[in-house]
């Protein structure tokens, strides 16, 4: 028994002061990515229809978060007139230098590709396989709300 | 020099578990907040899980070099005890990543669970194999393994590697150390395989070669007395397995009843160009069995295993102390040991007279070599004291502490002795004795 809490306690030290040594590392500074669209970054709207106008009028609707093993992908979605408007993204893959630099390549693409396209129908950003199916799937409930 | 190899290979052992968490210090650039630390904290015991199974299967492979170094009843023991804490880091590892991840993505752990499950490439089969680890792992904890019969036990067992199997493919396909990392994934790919490997050559392939090499066959099986049988095998070219005394194969009777499993015995004389000689005792329900064996039964000895041998030896006076069943190896090294008339002596101690095997062989080894011969039966209060104790081996082995003393026998006997040994001043580095429990 005495043999088992020390393996615990041995563990959880060591797992702690490798991480503690890490925690004292700053993070690098997440820098905005901006997106090309048509509507701008990032939408301000909140979204609810004007009285007397009906499609027309833009309507925004957050996604769902999609976890990816890098961390998780939320978009918010501007429609107006059965058209995408604007995509913003709320979150994407940051906590690293390397998923930093993959996202800001990736999610500019997949924001042109899905108004282009008008949905979520869109292809994926080669060596970007997870934030691209984090971004599909969000967009995608996004869109199911809207209807 | 055996005594070195023990810490060296603890101390490979550790490297490698450093150059593991390497890989993930490596690749982590900071870690912030309770999702961060949950994650990489899964990631740490996940590389570290994936590792230990790796040693664990390389300790059973039953490769030549550990087995005489280490010897097979510390690798044994290696394995069991590493075995309950590689069980323990996959299951943390799961929890903490799953954890991990539901905080990032402000979910609950139970939805975090089943999206990992059902999205995430090989999750589902690294579940499975997960679970199947816990399941063995459950199943080999002693209360349980008292209700099985071993043979039950010892098949189940061979689920892990089917677990190992199932876990592989997440691990370079999920793993964050292994997605961005080729020269990563290569080097745990290499490490699996080789282990793999060495497993198959050293379990599988080689007794296949030395069964077809020696042809090995029961020859005679001989009647102790004292519930002991000898087995005797022949064979060709047996010098070439280079055995030496005090070692052991692992014995497969290709019979009905014996053929699924490799039992342990030890040899109790040396090997003849075409005969080996294994003694045991009625104990176990292997051993009743051997007492049935046909003559002109197959046999496939892997082997041969085991560090009990005169290699340890530094000093010129040696000490042999036989328990039981005991003598069985010691009696090969009685008559093996290179020693001066006078330098050798065995203390055969058993519970009752008619216990005693081997005893003509034993006087005619002692008159031929001049060594002493003490049989020691009885019980304790007969005797006015235990014979194993300090003071009685001081009493009885003039120059005790100059003795290299080799102790076999059962295990309560064995640690006494050793400890009884210890306290007479004898050093650690001249005693050896080797066990079997698990």
């Amino acid at each position: 028994m005495r043999r088992v809490i020390l393996a615990f306690a041995g563990t959880v030290t060591a797992l702690v002061m490798l991480l503690g040594l890490k925690a004292n590392v700053a993070t690098p500074v997440t820098s905005p990515i901006t997106v090309v669209a048509t509507g701008s970054w990032p939408s301000a709207d909140t979204g609810t229809p004007s009285s007397g106008s009906r499609n027309t009028s833009p309507v925004t609707v957050t996604g769902d978060s999609v976890s990816t093993p890098y961390g998780p992908v939320q978009v918010k979605v501007t429609v107006a007139a059965s058209k995408i408007k604007s995509v913003s993204t709320l979150s994407y893959p940051s906590s690293d230098s390397q998923s930093q630099q993959i996202s800001e390549y990736a999610v500019p693409r997949l924001t042109q590709e899905a108004i282009a396209a008008g949905g979520a129908n869109i292809d994926m950003v080669s060596g970007a396989t997870y934030t691209s199916n984090g971004y599909i799937q969000s967009l995608q409930s996004a869109l199911d709300q809207v209807g | 020099m055996s005594r070195a190899t023990p810490r060296l290979i603890l101390a490979i052992i550790w490297l490698g578990a450093a150059a593991a968490v390497g890989l993930w210090w490596l690749d982590t650039a900071s870690v912030q907040g309770l999702a961060d630390w949950l994650t990489n904290a899964g990631r740490i015991t996940g590389m570290l899980a994936g590792y230990a199974v790796v040693v664990l299967v390389a300790l059973m492979a039953r490769i030549p070099m550990l087995e005489r170094g280490v010897g097979s009843d510390r690798l044994a023991r290696w394995h069991a005890m590493g075995g309950r804490y590689a069980v323990s880091l996959v299951v943390a590892h799961a929890l903490l990543i799953t954890w991990g991840y539901a905080v990032a993505a402000h979910t609950s752990v139970a939805s975090q669970a089943s999206t990992l499950f059902w999205s995430y490439p090989n999750m589902m089969a690294a579940t499975v194999g997960m679970l199947l680890l816990v399941a063995v792992g459950a199943v080999s904890a002693r209360a349980a393994r008292r209700r099985l019969r071993y043979e039950t036990w010892y098949y189940l067992h061979f689920v892990t590697y089917l677990a190992v199997a199932l876990a592989f493919s997440h691990q370079l396909s999920t793993g964050a150390q292994f997605m961005t990392h080729p020269m990563a994934r290569i080097a745990w790919g290499t490490m699996y395989a080789g282990v793999g490997g060495l497993l198959v050559w050293h379990r599988i392939v080689t007794p296949i070669r030395q069964a077809a090499r020696h042809k090995l066959r029961v020859f005679e099986v001989i009647d102790e007395g004292a519930d002991t049988i000898s087995v005797i095998i022949g064979g060709r070219h047996l010098n070439e397995l280079r055995a030496e005394p005090g070692q052991f194969f692992r014995w497969r009777f290709l019979t009905s009843g014996l053929w699924w499993t490799a039992n342990p015995y030890s040899l109790s004389a040396p090997v003849r160009h075409d005969r080996m000689r294994i003694t045991t005792k009625g104990l176990g329900d292997h051993s009743r069995k051997l007492r049935f064996l046909q003559p002109g039964t197959r046999v496939v000895a892997e082997g041969p295993y085991g560090a009990f041998t005169g290699r340890r030896r530094r000093q010129p006076k040696v000490l042999l102390i036989a328990g039981g069943v005991g003598i069985t190896p010691l009696r090969a090294l009685f008559g093996s040991l290179p020693a001066e008339h006078g330098d050798l002596t065995l203390l055969y101690r058993v519970s009752h007279p008619a216990d005693v095997i081997f005893g003509e062989e034993l006087q005619a080894i002692a008159e031929a070599r001049g060594a002493r011969l003490h049989i020691v039966s009885g019980r304790r209060t007969d005797l006015g004291g235990d014979p194993l104790s300090e003071a009685s081996l001081e009493a009885n082995v003039p120059d005790l502490r100059s003795h290299d003393v080799y102790v076999c026998g059962p295990e309560g006997m064995t640690t006494s002795t050793v400890a009884a040994l210890r306290r007479a001043g004898v050093p650690s580095r001249q005693i050896h004795h080797e066990s079997f429990t698990l």
